[in-house]
């Protein structure tokens, strides 16, 4: 159904920040917070831009009226933009898009909506210490079960990309744990995951930078200023090879369907013609 | 509406005319007609008042939009004026500053849309967001609920030897007299007549589901728009950068537009529109979404209020798996023109020659 990944809860700015700093009074802050968090929810809305549980964006007024988002009722997907610009930052550097001037592409930064990314360059992978002289990297390409890390990352335990021909060392850096790997060993930004998943998908990748494939708001004109959803806003990279989804992505709740006409009871009707049961369909078209 | 609020008498209005005539010889004529050019300018007077100095701001409001010309014959003082006038009306109306946009189409601008029917995944939030962007009614009513776009289920059609006889009326019990294996029209799995044909109201727990198809259906921004053609007050036509638009203000509620279309994209206000002030949009554009009154037709118009001024229109915003493109079709590097130069492109009912500017493509 939804990504595992979903079911991380969704923290306050506030609670995010003091658990980077403070890990070892992990629980003692968790507890403080549960009531920050339970008195905050009774005033915002907290929606998601196009991935349930990886960017989730609190709703607020930019002027008064004047929403950044609308969103969905039923599913809390945001459903509008007041501000397409609304908190991000430019593209940066990427191959092959010096026709591009800095200000015209922007992204939403990722690293804020990875909760656990600060700890990953700090805590166990900072690349310090004895048991990086030499780099112990693992001898074979099998990952060990390491049951924190599976805590921690729910999606880590069953890795649904690449049909087993990749493991976790191919996309994350080897000794820093809080950057990705580009082609050549060199650490890429959890912010620009294009320039990793591009070693692989290369016909995205340029579907992509011509605005082709993926999501962009903003500017329709070739030459305006848009926001550019980099990959892992849309796709969760550890399972997009999910068995349940049909088309390139998990399955997710859809809207509610249209109203019925004046007088119609249900609709019926749609499930009896000549594709779904041809023999009933045929009777009642004749 | 407002019929309370006009003069009785009619023949108030011909004095005017009249003015220009010579005066007659006849003295007691003379008086007579003085007399009645008296009274006449009087009541004039006093039914001008009564339209610009009446306390019902609101009234006065009416009875100028009631009387105001067709959008596009309009000089560019009396556009102005219309669009101050249902600023004023509407931002009363939803207590919030309501802009009502009149900006006029680009230079070398042709927009064109393209859809990646394989990506769809049904989810609906461009129709949301359609409405959440639009201005439509939304009541709780038979008919106060309108949607601009509609997404249809369709089955995953394979050619599969067990399937290979579905859709001859052979198959299907259906003996012709004539009947030979010969198939007219349709395709192997749809009889011949049936055209479009799948579920709009389905409500899965999740979507996609397996083996169904999705086909977001909305205006397809014809070239040669057969709802154009019909209209007998001629209050919808194509904008120079190839919007179809409709003035609210001119439509007599005729349908004959929605009769004409092909692809279902109108939608008719039976009701009165049912629009909550929190959930207005303040900004809007005179030909887009501004309110509509009961008895008009409506439809989507590529979000004219926010084309016009350079952004994306909602649905293409708001779709989560980047499925709807928007461009100039004129511009080569445009999204628009990349998908037509690369990509396996289709449009509905091409055979229509209604020559869509909205395009199917798959990668």
């Amino acid at each position: 159904m939804m990504s595992q990944a979903a079911a991380r809860l969704p923290h306050t700015k506030h609670g995010e920040a003091t658990i980077m700093k403070k890990l070892i009074f992990n629980t003692m802050i968790l507890v403080f917070c549960c009531g920050v968090i339970s008195s905050a929810f009774s005033e915002e809305v907290i929606c998601f831009e196009s991935r349930k549980g990886a960017s989730e964006v609190t709703k607020h007024d930019l002027q008064p009226g004047l929403p950044n988002v609308k969103c969905s009722p039923k599913t809390g997907a945001v459903l509008w933009w007041g501000d397409p610009f609304d908190d991000t930052v430019p593209l940066g550097d990427m191959p092959l898009l010096g026709h591009i001037s800095p200000d015209k592409a922007v992204v939403k930064p990722r690293s804020g909506k990875l909760t656990i990314l600060p700890m990953c360059g700090v805590a166990c992978h900072n690349g310090v210490g004895p048991a990086f002289i030499p780099p112990t990297l693992p001898k074979d390409k099998k990952p060990k079960p390491l049951p924190m890390m599976e805590t921690l990352l729910p999606d880590a335990q069953n890795l649904q990309h690449g049909r087993g021909g990749i493991w976790c060392l191919d996309c994350h850096h080897t000794t820093q744990r809080n950057k990705l790997v580009d082609n050549f060993g060199d650490p890429v930004s959890f912010d620009q995951p294009q320039r990793l998943c591009g070693k692989c998908h290369g016909d995205k990748l340029r579907d992509w930078r011509d605005g082709i494939h993926g999501k962009r708001i903003g500017e329709w004109a070739s030459n305006g200023k848009k926001r550019w959803f980099v990959c892992t806003e849309c796709h969760n990279p550890h399972n997009v090879q999910d068995g349940a989804r049909n088309k390139g992505f998990i399955q997710i709740e859809p809207e509610l369907p249209p109203q019925l006409p004046k007088g119609m009871k249900n609709a019926n009707h749609e499930h009896v013609h000549g594709i779904s049961q041809p023999h009933h369909g045929a009777s009642s078209q004749h | 509406m407002t019929h309370n609020k006009i003069p009785a008498d009619h023949s108030t209005e011909l004095p005017s005319k009249c003015q220009v005539q010579p005066e007659p010889e006849d003295p007691s004529e003379v008086n007579s007609r003085r007399d009645f050019l008296k009274t006449g300018a009087a009541s004039l007077l006093g039914a001008a008042a009564l339209m610009t100095q009446s306390d019902d701001a609101q009234a006065n409001i009416e009875w100028a939009e009631h009387f105001q010309g067709n959008y596009r014959l309009m000089t560019d003082q009396e556009k102005v004026e219309a669009r101050a006038r249902l600023e004023k009306r509407y931002s009363e109306e939803y207590g919030k500053a309501v802009t009502v946009d009149g900006t006029p189409a680009k230079e070398g601008v042709l927009l064109g849309y393209a859809l990646n029917i394989r990506k769809c995944i049904g989810c609906r939030r461009c129709v949301k967001a359609c409405v959440a962007e639009n201005n439509q009614s939304r009541g709780p009513d038979a008919g106060q609920r309108i949607e601009w776009i509609q997404v249809m289920k369709m089955a995953r059609g394979e050619f599969t030897k067990d399937k290979m006889a579905d859709g001859y009326p052979e198959s299907q019990g259906i003996q012709y007299p004539e009947g030979l294996g010969i198939q007219v029209g349709g395709n192997a799995y749809s009889p011949a007549g049936v055209v479009l044909e799948g579920e709009y109201f389905y409500e899965p727990e999740a979507v996609p589901e397996k083996d169904a198809t999705y086909m977001p259906l909305a205006c397809m921004h014809c070239e040669k728009p057969p709802c154009v053609k019909v209209c007998p007050v001629r209050t919808t036509y194509r904008e120079p950068d190839g919007i179809v638009v409709i003035d609210y203000n001119w439509c007599i509620g005729c349908r004959m537009c929605m009769s004409a279309c092909p692809y279902w994209a109108r939608r008719f206000n039976v009701t009165t529109p049912v629009l909550p002030k929190a959930e207005m949009n303040p900004k809007t554009h005179y030909l887009g979404n501004r309110p509509r009154m009961r008895g008009v037709v409506e439809k989507c118009t590529w979000c004219i209020q926010r084309n016009r001024i350079g952004r994306y229109p909602a649905c293409v915003e708001v779709c989560p798996v980047g499925a709807r493109k928007f461009g100039n079709l004129l511009d080569p590097e445009s999204e628009v023109s990349l998908i037509l130069a690369r990509k396996n492109v289709f449009r509905l009912k091409a055979e229509l020659n209604t020559f869509p500017k909205f395009f199917y493509f798959f990668d």
